[in-house]
């Protein structure tokens, strides 16, 4: 359920009252033809909000949580846990992570310059981000609080894809803070969302060196499986411009 | 209305066929080539003026009609093996080209020969209608000779249906999964015509609209899956998803 155009105009009017529309889509580079026809439509979208917002120097947080299908974004903000913190960290450079610790590579050279980690979002992250907070019961409790079909669920996670109200309801179904979610489908950043610049670091830096290793372990056994499934699909596709193309 | 569909498939069939001249002289996928060759060669035969004057050329026999039967046999067997093959439908494959097809081939095109020849066929007229109408005799045989005609297309559509349902649900490119889709169609219709004994006369019409839907769903699936081969490319690598680092 996305953003009731009638409450987007009244909070744009708070925010902006005597800026024009179009002023407004030029700030904040959106553009006007996509927020006429949000606004035809009576729905108008999370991001479009959020880079409204950015342009005026409000908080893309506080401003969603205006809004009814975002209340719970309001209130008092709840730090990420450590597993959400990581697995918002990519691959690589959750590889990269694990070889620089000792105990996996003991003739590596420690270098005096860790390299910064890549900011959130990477590719598999929506994926890793419910993974991390799933008990087990997740996907069903999120299907049973929105209604959304857990096929069609799974199908955003691979894509890599969350609807906003999506990630807000399952981080509330999982018991964490309302915004991880939001972080990890790319429509705020960790900053907006009020992580700590270093967090995702010193989460990492706290894994034990099993732990590490078996995380990392656990994203390269899927993205083996995703590259594979990749070649296969393409194998299948060359098998068909060679016969029929 | 019929006239209308008539000649635009003709059209269809004939454009398909020409754009693919230059490719299949290149010798690339000559049989694709021949399919829509076959299939626009099987269109003019269904038409009533077209199919006179050639049926006058070989004799005022009817002759014409049992060419058109041994046409459609090959195009449709040439689609089998090449749509089995590209999707990598191995069973599928082999019940075409393995013994089963070719017995199923044989003993079809055994009744065919063998009706044509039971019946009094002289005067061209297309689809046998004169033929039928001369005493019950005929009839029946005219009757029979269309079920077996109709008999070996439906087996090989039978058997691509599943492998084309499989191809519309799968991770291919749209546009393939599109061809599949009017592939499956026009094997749906192909097989419909199984039931035309069991369908009244005065649904004439609809037997018309099935025949050349079925031939159209073929032969623009088919092309459409050029239009993908170079749409996608035959190497470049299909655009990553988004669960690959």
């Amino acid at each position: 359920m996305p953003i009731p155009a009638k409450a987007f105009q009244r909070w744009l009017q708070g925010i902006a009252a005597d800026t024009s529309t179009a002023d407004v889509c030029r700030i904040s580079g959106i553009k006007r033809t996509t927020l006429a026809q949000q606004l035809v439509r009576g729905k108008v979208s999370g991001t479009t909000v959020v880079s409204i917002s950015r342009a005026f120097n409000i908080n893309p947080v506080d401003a969603l949580g205006v809004f009814d299908t975002f209340r719970d974004l309001a209130g008092p903000p709840r730090p990420p846990t450590r597993s959400e913190l990581v697995s918002q960290v990519s691959t690589p450079d959750l590889l990269r992570a694990v070889l620089s610790r000792p105990a996996v590579d003991p003739a590596g050279q420690p270098s005096a310059e860790r390299p910064t980690l890549s900011p959130a979002p990477h590719s598999t992250s929506v994926k890793n981000w419910v993974e991390a907070i799933d008990d087990g019961e997740l996907r069903h409790r999120v299907s049973a609080a929105t209604g959304i079909a857990p096929q069609n669920y799974s199908a955003q996670l691979t894509a890599n894809r969350l609807a906003p109200e999506l990630a807000v309801a399952t981080s509330l179904a999982a018991g964490v803070g309302p915004v991880g979610g939001l972080v990890a489908t790319g429509l705020i950043t960790e900053e907006e969302a009020g992580w700590p610049p270093d967090a995702r670091q010193a989460a990492v830096d706290s894994l034990s060196d099993g732990e590490l290793a078996t995380l990392a372990g656990e994203r390269l056994l899927a993205l083996g499986k995703a590259l594979r499934r990749q070649e296969q699909d393409q194998e299948k596709t060359d098998k068909i411009w060679e016969n029929l193309g | 209305m019929i006239e209308i569909l008539q000649w635009s498939t003709l059209a269809t069939c004939a454009a398909v066929a020409g754009a693919r001249l230059p490719s299949a002289l290149r010798g690339e996928n000559r049989t694709v080539f021949y399919i829509f060759a076959l299939f626009t060669v099987a269109i003019l035969l269904s038409i009533e003026a077209p199919y006179v004057a050639i049926d006058h050329l070989l004799g005022g026999i009817n002759l014409a009609n049992l060419i058109l039967r041994f046409v459609i046999f090959a195009a449709i067997y040439f689609v089998g093996i090449r749509v089995t093959k590209g999707f990598d439908a191995e069973d599928g494959h082999r019940l075409i080209t393995g013994r089963t097809g070719k017995a199923v081939l044989a003993l079809v095109s055994v009744a065919v020969v063998l009706l044509f020849l039971m019946m009094d066929t002289a005067g061209s007229s297309s689809g046998l209608k004169g033929v039928a109408l001369r005493d019950a005799r005929n009839g029946l045989l005219v009757e029979l000779y269309g079920a077996a005609g109709r008999a070996y297309p439906s087996y090989v559509s039978l058997v691509l249906l599943p492998a084309m349902v499989r191809a519309v649900r799968s991770a291919l490119p749209a546009l393939v999964r599109v061809a599949a889709f009017l592939l499956a169609a026009g094997a749906v219709a192909i097989a419909l015509t199984l039931l035309f004994p069991l369908v009244p006369p005065q649904w004439g019409t609809a037997e018309f609209i099935i025949n050349y839907t079925a031939v159209l769903c073929f032969v623009l699936g088919l092309a459409l899956i050029r239009v993908a081969k170079i749409r996608y490319g035959r190497n470049v690598a299909r655009q990553r998803t988004s669960t690959a680092e």
